[in-house]
This record gives C-alpha cells, sequence and structure tokens, in this order.
C-alpha cells in the first residue's frame, strides 16, 4: 500500500464509509453482457470499416480554418486520382508493408496552433518474415497495433488515424483486418479532443462515409453545426469548410469535423 | 482463430460478469442516478469490448476501463451538465429520496451525500470517487482521470472540503459514517 493511501485512509476514512454506503443504493441488476456485446460489435465495424475505408472530411466549423493537404491516392473514385496505388504491387516495398502510405485528412489553425489529421494504411505482409520487419517498423513510429504477435498481421492491412499538434501526435482510431469492408450506406465516426492526452470538449470528429455521400454535417453539444462536402478533385482546398475525400489504401471516403472550442461532438449525419 | 476468438469472448463474458456490480457502483456515484449509471457502464463495457484484445492481455485492465469510464462520464457530464444537477421533481433518484419524509436515517444520509456529490464539479467529483470510493492511489487517480497527480489532490481536496462544509454530511461525518 503506498503512503498517500495510507494517508487518506486514515483521514478521510469517514468519507470512505459514507461514499460506500451510497453505492449500495444502486440496483445492481444482471450485466447486460449480449447488449454490451451488441454494442461493441456495433462499434467495432465502425471502425474496422473506418480503416477500410477512405475519405476523411473536415468540417470546419465557426472560426475553425481547415485546410487539406496531400492526397496520396484513391481506390478508384472519380473525385480524386489515384496517385499511389501501384498497379501490380510486388516488392514488399511497393506494397507498402514496411512504410505506411499517409494520406493527410485535414490540417487547421486552431487558437494559432497549426494541427493536421492524418491516415497511415500499412500494406498486407504476406509471410511471417515481412510481417515481423513490419510490426518493428510500426513500432518505430509508435504506431502499435493489436496483435498479439507479429504472425498475426500476415494477410491483413492496418491502418492508423491520428492527429498531431504542438508537436505532440496521437492516434484516434486503428485496426488490423483482413479486408477494409466500403461503407454501403450511413457513415461512422469517431471523435477526440483536439489536443492528444486533454481532457477537454472531443472537438475533432474523424469518420468515414461511402462513396456516394456527398454532404455530411456534424452537430455540435451548443447546437451549431457544420457541413462538409465531398471535394470535386484532390487539389481542391476549402480552408474553413469541410471537405469529403478519399485516403490512399482504403475503399472509403473520410471527413474530418472541428467544433468550435468550448464545445464538442454531439451526432453527425449523411444529409445527400 | 475461431478457437482464439471463442477464449477472448469467453474471458470478456467473465470481466464484464465480474467487474459490473462494482462499475455501476462506482458510476452511480458520479452520475447520482441508476439509468444513468447503467448507460454509462454499458458504454464503457462496450467500447472496451472493441479494444479487448489489447486490454485483455494488459497487466492491469481496470486502468483501461477506468480512464474509459471517466472519459465518457466527462463527455456526458458536459453534455448533460445541467440535467444532472437540476432538482429532480420525477423519477431522479436522488430528490425521491430526500422527497419521502418517512425514510429511515441512512437513506437520508446516502441522499444527502448524493446530492452533495452531485454537487461537486465533475473532476472533483470524479477525483473523489476515485481515491475514496476506489480506494485508488493519487498516482492511479490521475492516470485514470488522465491529468497531473497533482491536479488530482487539488480536485479531491476541493471536493473533500465542499462535503465536510455541508451540514447534514458533517453530522454522519462525525458518526464516522452509519456502517
Amino acid at each position: 500500500m503506498s503512503a498517500d493511501r495510507e494517508n487518506h485512509d486514515m483521514t478521510h476514512k469517514d468519507i470512505a464509509l459514507l461514499l460506500a454506503d451510497a453505492a449500495d443504493e444502486v440496483e445492481i441488476g444482471i450485466a447486460p453482457y449480449q447488449a454490451v456485446i451488441r454494442g461493441g460489435r456495433r462499434r467495432r465495424a465502425r471502425r474496422l470499416a473506418v480503416a477500410a475505408a477512405t475519405a476523411l472530411v473536415l468540417c470546419g466549423s465557426t472560426g475553425a480554418t481547415l485546410a487539406l493537404a496531400g492526397l496520396p491516392g484513391g481506390d478508384g473514385d472519380r473525385v480524386a486520382p489515384v496517385a499511389t496505388r501501384p498497379t501490380a504491387p510486388v516488392s514488399p516495398e511497393e506494397r507498402h508493408v514496411y512504410a505506411p502510405q499517409r494520406t493527410t485528412l485535414a490540417t487547421g489553425t486552431d487558437q494559432g496552433r497549426t494541427w493536421q489529421v492524418y491516415i497511415d494504411v500499412w500494406g498486407v505482409p504476406r509471410d511471417e518474415s515481412e510481417a515481423r520487419r513490419q510490426l518493428d517498423a510500426m513500432r518505430a513510429v509508435e504506431e502499435e497495433p493489436t496483435v498479439r504477435q507479429a504472425a498475426d498481421l500476415v494477410g491483413k492491412t492496418s491502418y492508423f488515424v491520428g492527429r498531431s499538434i504542438g508537436g505532440k501526435s496521437l492516434v484516434i482510431t486503428f485496426d488490423t483486418v483482413k479486408k477494409m469492408d466500403p461503407v454501403k450506406d450511413g457513415f461512422e465516426a469517431e471523435s477526440a479532443p483536439l489536443e492528444p492526452g486533454a481532457a477537454g470538449p472531443e472537438r475533432l470528429v474523424v469518420g468515414r462515409v461511402g462513396k456516394g455521400a456527398r454532404e455530411v454535417m456534424c452537430k455540435w453539444q451548443d447546437g451549431t453545426t457544420s457541413v462538409a462536402r465531398k471535394a470535386f478533385d484532390a487539389s481542391d482546398d476549402t480552408r474553413g469548410q469541410g471537405v469529403i475525400r478519399p485516403a490512399a489504401g482504403t475503399p472509403v471516403n473520410w471527413f474530418v469535423c472541428l467544433a468550435p472550442s468550448e464545445t464538442g461532438f454531439e451526432s453527425a449525419e449523411v444529409v445527400k | 482463430m475461431g478457437d482464439r476468438k471463442q477464449a477472448r469472448d469467453t474471458e470478456f463474458q467473465s470481466f464484464v460478469i465480474g467487474r459490473w456490480p462494482r462499475l455501476m457502483r462506482t458510476a452511480f456515484l458520479l452520475t447520482g442516478e441508476q439509468h444513468a449509471a447503467e448507460d454509462l457502464v454499458q458504454s464503457t463495457l462496450e467500447q472496451v469490448y472493441v479494444a479487448w484484445r489489447k486490454i485483455g492481455s494488459a497487466d492491469d485492465p481496470e486502468a483501461y476501463v477506468r480512464r474509459v469510464m471517466i472519459n465518457a462520464h466527462a463527455r456526458r457530464h458536459r453534455r448533460r451538465l445541467k440535467e444532472f444537477l437540476a432538482p429532480r421533481d420525477d423519477s431522479g433518484l436522488v430528490r425521491e429520496v430526500a422527497d419521502t419524509g418517512d425514510r429511515i436515517a441512512q437513506a437520508d444520509d446516502r441522499s444527502a451525500l448524493l446530492k452533495a456529490l452531485a454537487q461537486l464539479p465533475p473532476r472533483q467529483r470524479e477525483a473523489v470517487v476515485l481515491r475514496y470510493w476506489e480506494d485508488l492511489t493519487e498516482t492511479q487517480t490521475a492516470e485514470a482521470m488522465g491529468c497531473s497527480v497533482g491536479t488530482v489532490k487539488s480536485n479531491a481536496a476541493k471536493g473533500i472540503a465542499k462535503l465536510r462544509a455541508i451540514p447534514g454530511l458533517a453530522e454522519m461525518v462525525s458518526e464516522g459514517g452509519r456502517r
């Protein structure tokens, strides 16, 4: 037992007892395991799709300046040209096994600091040797996949969506999957504070939508909204306005929304 | 692959069933309301399920779960601050207990404490609940709240001071609690 625990045990034991007494007021009931599993699978499906998908929208909300940086490629979507995908990649390097395809999904400035949202998509290792080297490469850039051993990467692609601001970077969502499922209907999104590790409002929203989605509306907790619209070409740079774009190595489009300061993500929907 | 997945699911099921009661109690102290507590715990466990492959093999899965729950609570609190803190006229647990004149004294005590907790700012409430109900160290609390140890100390101290300043609670505290 640590010193500080001993200390608080001595001085606030009365409070601890009262809390324990109050906690007994709750009706425990039976753990809703099946409901948890259903909810968890829905969340996982969203994440997998996000990984497999390709687009990120930047919803520049009031005052937020969002700009889109380079788009290394897409998946044949007419909106953005496929710039980096080789026709018949053979070597691990050509398949992006040891270095991911990075697409900058959005950049902007918030309170004088530049931020960026990106997606890294790692190619599929064909054998354990490639997988081991890929795992080392991932760890070197602090992208730790959810596998127990390198062999679990064989035959799978891994993706990491992250944001960086003020010299700090942190992954928002990631996964390792056999196949990235295209998003047929609707969308899926993840939210997080803009500042990595901060406990503030989840202002940053990253999501993926089907190739057919033309507009996504992000709704914030203060009742305001932002709209992300589909880019018409890879160089489309609509600063201050969200854009739906493809990302290299994924079969969907992606959007990024940033809420105004002091508010956070409430919901989002495809409106067109 | 299938066997491994089944093993993970079984492991997760055991985790859910085993931790549910304590998580519910913690969530209840954080939210002050039965249904909000259930929602908070269920939502937390859904997120844990998604990352179970990683969490299940971690040295301290509890720490991750606490972090997820505190983040979820903070997020929900910001969204529903007024809803949680407003006096309740219908089904709110706090008001329900307090309104019943012939409740036993213990229920009054619980009500007073829950009401006092509900009046604390969320970070102070989280610090108090994690430190004095979950019995975490300051370092563990800081990890769960995603802040520094100093911030934990400050929030816990302020929270405790406010609790002790409540007249009804002071009497209870002087008795060392009813149990």
